[in-house]
């Protein structure tokens, strides 16, 4: 199971309310039963407005995680966690890996988190209709769809 | 005592697989220094061939963002907690 069913509401909730900009968020998970979902705050509006020729798409087609966000994630880290769930929506798009998806999920040309799960949820007109989900392949290195039953419509 | 850094998953291929590492008092420049002289592999890695954390690289000094502080000159002290954090980020 990539999301218990309770997280998928809270994911759908969540992409709901931030349509039409994107939503994110981490799912943190210790040992087999300890899961803990972090709603994280995109900061995509306040950089395009700040710059937007280095940041030429606002949140209803990008999504930055809040670094202070990943500082918390990184405190729950700390206490044996691991960074299990990485979420976000596409608005009025499918629940695709984009290519933009793919290389930023990179860092220094391998996977940032090699280990985790990336879940994409489809939003159309606010609701959310479909949801993939995509890990790093190490031996086509790429990151491919896994099997995930999630976010029917 | 030393600087605690806390090396988060997406460094840990270039720390040895190492989650914390320890430093030496000093600055947040030469607390770099002194990572990437222990692991080669973090060069490039935070820092451009100038000497500049990259742009999507975050560094906390224990709460606190570096660039809000005095950026690679931030002092750090024994017990200080350093972070360094890259970004996450995408889109359609």
């Amino acid at each position: 199971m990539i999301v218990t069913p309770d997280e998928q509401a809270e994911i759908r909730r969540h992409a709901e309310a931030d349509y039409p900009s994107e939503c994110c968020g981490i799912i943190l998970v210790r040992g087999s039963s300890e899961r803990h979902l972090m709603r994280c705050r995109n900061l995509q509006d306040a950089l395009h407005q700040d710059d937007p020729v280095a940041h030429p798409r606002d949140s209803r087609t990008a999504y930055y995680i809040d670094p202070a966000d990943l500082l918390r994630a990184s405190r729950y880290e700390r206490e044996g966690y691991r960074v299990a769930v990485i979420y976000h929506s596409h608005c009025d798009a499918g629940a695709y890996f984009s290519q933009t998806d793919k290389r930023n999920a990179l860092f220094g040309g391998e996977p940032a988190y090699p280990d985790a799960t990336y879940v994409v949820v489809s939003v159309g007109r606010g609701r959310v209709i479909a949801g993939g989900a995509f890990r790093w392949d190490a031996a086509r290195r790429d990151f491919l769809p896994v099997e995930f039953a999630g976010f029917a419509a | 005592m030393s600087v605690h850094v806390y090396i988060p998953t997406p460094f840990r291929r270039a720390t040895n697989n190492k989650d914390r590492v320890e430093a030496r008092p000093g600055d947040v420049g030469a607390l770099l220094d002194e990572l990437e002289s222990t692991f080669d592999g973090l060069r490039g890695l935070v820092r451009n061939e100038a000497g500049e954390i990259h742009h999507h690289v975050n560094i906390y000094v224990n709460s606190e963002a570096i660039e809000a502080l005095q950026g690679l000159k931030t002092p750090v002290r024994d017990g200080d907690e350093v972070t360094i954090i890259p970004a996450l980020a995408g889109g359609v």
